[in-house]
């Protein structure tokens, strides 16, 4: 008996394919998950009911997680944006961490009405992040250099910077804590509702604009074909330099932008370590929602959930809010899988005696 | 000052056997053509898995052999989705690093209080014993613990393999261009594949290092960015084990310094000229938090000087590294 796997290039994959793979993976990943509570002797249904349901019913729940939305889908959008042009941005963390720099700066030591500091906050972020992401764009349109190791490493330089200025020149605030002082009530973001500050209006404007952006203007159509073929996009007279560094420094100026609307909004004062690495998460969720902007604020929610529910279900039942990142690598990861079976059809042939044809070459044991 | 110099060069030697370890790993994934972004989700994983295996049965041997093994796990899925199933590998390793932190932190809560006996401070087998007198390097060199002299042994093991062995040179040639190996009868999947489970199977060492014999405690997120700064230590050593030899040198010298730095003194005299411009701006450049940043700075200066530098047919860089392989198959 002879098992030959063979794997073929899908034409086009099957619509229920499309639709029904964010969903599968992100059961499969609760479902594997589940296996880390067994373990540590919780019942995962309570467990995840506390962490989804009670989540979405309550009406801090609800809150909490469209607070949480805002940088998450912020630094989602600074990712999918260069992802559109076939650039890989991994270093939102960084641009993030330098926005939300800057804009504390402006914020400690400007004083003017709320209604002019605020806007300014966000602009000296969004050009303190644009700039953060500028360094890896340019090294790359330029001369080619990888924007993924650059804009990675650049990354952690932005941590360090963060760390000595709290713990340096911004430190303030009772005690020895690596945090700056509180903000003024004029640098702080107003609240929209119910406990939401008004950096939730940025986040879905920002979500707006990238979607006209991508879909209704030339330069949209632009970022689109450089990112499927920029050769052929540059004998149409389209220039890769100016997309290349356009993508990466306004996905930077976004990052940054959710890094100031968490502090200025929800902080109320820059703490070392204020967010659990949103600037990684936004990877898997402009993976998620890769096809247009609102699905990177679906994703970008979704992730909130998560978030909020992983800390409650931590308070609820003792367990490591850790599950969280558990779950958010696992999502991705079945995401990648599905990818392939989404691009590749898998047969299994299962023949008596030896193969037919020899020369065929036979995949299952790569 | 000698005891000085003598402790600087003791820190130096530890903090640069993690970075060799675990960057000979990173190194010999790249050769083959496949990024490892999972370094430090590798690491942690072989530090909690060799830390708890030591306190069960009290074998720190035992402990690093484990610590190995779960590296090398992780890596096997790194290895499935970006080999076979051709997934995009800087996402495979960014989340396999999430996966792996998440994991640890997750299992390793409850292992916080434990100690254990890891791997004790010995001399150098043989000749050790009279080469550790020699006064400021001896100490350093020549008393440390088994697996800073595995690590050093190693790295000639990885350079004689990589240039001077048949699979080796494969395994650059699968790197370099996979589908002129593929014609010459060298299974790019088989040696992709026992690169990234070397790879992470040396990323487990790291960790399992870190944990049993550098601080022999463990803590959550212990290894603190080193897989990072491993996957950067690859990019500063051009892909050459040599260099790596030196960066590895380098950077731990920087992480020794780095925690002395507040009992470092460089500033001139008041008198001076320039006094007033110079000593603000060394005191700046040696606080602990920006020479943080020297690793990952010289890194990207040194790769961007690279390839502006040198004709891209020159470059060091693996050519096919990032690419997935597929046969055609009509």
């Amino acid at each position: 008996m002879n098992v030959a796997v063979t794997v073929d290039a899908r034409e086009d994959s099957p619509a229920w394919l499309a639709y029904g793979t964010p969903v599968f993976t992100v059961l499969a990943a609760l479902a594997v998950s589940a296996i880390a509570l067994v373990v540590l002797d919780v019942n995962p249904v309570a467990a995840y009911r506390t962490m989804f349901v009670e989540t979405l019913v309550t009406e801090f729940g609800i809150s909490e997680t469209l607070t949480k939305a805002i940088p998450l889908i912020l630094t989602g959008l600074a990712v999918y944006l260069p992802l559109k042009a076939g650039l890989f941005n991994i270093g939102a963390e960084g641009q993030l961490v330098a926005g939300a720099l800057a804009g504390t700066w402006i914020g400690l030591n400007v004083s003017l009405p709320g209604l002019a500091l605020v806007p300014l906050m966000f602009v000296a972020a969004a050009v303190a992040g644009g700039i953060w992401a500028g360094i890896p764009a340019y090294l790359r349109a330029k001369w080619d250099v990888n924007e993924i190791i650059t804009s990675l490493l650049l990354t952690f330089v932005a941590l360090e910077i963060q760390s000595y200025l709290l713990r340096g020149p911004m430190q303030g605030g009772a005690g020895n804590f690596p945090q700056s002082d509180r903000f003024s009530e004029a640098a702080t973001i107003p609240e929209l509702f119910g406990g939401v500050h008004a950096g939730l209006l940025a986040a879905v404007c920002m979500v707006i604009a990238t979607y006209v952006l991508m879909t209704k203007t030339r330069l949209g159509f632009e970022i689109t074909f450089v990112g499927s073929n920029d050769e052929a996009a540059q004998q149409a007279g389209m220039s890769k330099f100016y997309v290349y560094l356009l993508v990466f420094v306004v996905g930077g100026a976004f990052a940054a932008m959710g890094g100031i609307s968490e502090i200025a909004g929800a902080q109320g004062r820059y703490r070392a370590g204020f967010e659990p690495g949103y600037g990684f998460t936004a990877i898997p969720i402009a993976l998620l929602g890769r096809n247009s902007a609102f699905k990177v604020m679906l994703a970008g929610l979704f992730f909130a959930v998560l978030f909020v529910g992983g800390s409650s279900m931590e308070v609820a039942f003792g367990v490591p809010a850790a599950l969280v990142e558990i779950i958010q690598a696992l999502v991705i990861l079945f995401l990648i899988t599905a990818e392939f079976f989404k691009s590749y059809r898998v047969g299994i042939d299962l023949k008596r005696g030896p193969a037919e044809t020899p020369a065929q070459p036979q995949r299952g044991d790569d | 000052m000698v005891s000085f110099i003598a402790g600087l060069l003791d820190a130096t030697v530890q903090a640069a056997t993690v970075l060799l370890l675990a960057g000979m790993g990173e190194l010999i994934s790249e050769r083959a053509g496949v990024l490892n972004l999972g370094v430090e989700g590798m690491m942690l994983v072989g530090a909690l898995g060799g830390f708890i295996t030591t306190v069960v049965t009290g074998s720190h041997w035992l402990g690093f052999g484990v610590g190995i093994l779960l590296g090398m796990v992780l890596a096997l899925v790194h290895a499935f989705l970006c080999i076979t199933l051709k997934s995009n590998q800087v996402i495979s390793g960014v989340m396999l690093t999430l996966l792996g932190t998440g994991l640890t932190t997750f299992f390793g809560s409850g292992w916080v209080e434990e100690s254990i006996s890891g791997f004790p401070q010995m001399t150098f087998p043989l000749v050790g014993q009279y080469l550790v007198g020699i006064p400021v390097i001896g100490e350093a060199f020549f008393r440390s613990t088994a697996t800073d002299y595995l690590a050093l042994g190693l790295l000639v093991v990885v350079w004689y393999f990589l240039y001077h062995s048949n699979l080796g040179l494969e395994m650059i040639a699968v790197g370099e261009d996979p589908e002129m190996a593929d014609t010459m009868g060298v299974s790019v999947f088989r040696l992709r594949y026992l690169a990234v489970l070397i790879g992470g199977g040396f990323a487990g060492a790291a960790g399992a290092h870190l944990s049993l014999a550098f601080s022999q405690l463990w803590v959550p997120g212990m290894t603190a960015g080193r897989g990072w700064i491993a996957v950067a230590l690859v990019i500063f050593a051009q892909w050459r084990p040599r260099r790596m030899l030196v960066g590895a040198y380098l950077f731990g010298l920087l992480d020794a310094l780095r925690i002395r730095s507040q009992s470092i003194s460089l500033t001139l005299g008041p008198d001076a000229p320039l006094a007033g411009v110079i000593n603000p701006m060394v005191e700046f450049l040696m606080t602990p938090q920006i020479m943080g940043t020297y690793p990952y700075l010289a890194t990207i200066i040194v790769l961007a000087y690279a390839v502006i530098r040198t004709k891209s047919d020159q470059l060091a860089v693996p050519s096919a590294l990032l690419q997935s392989y597929s046969r055609e198959t009509d």
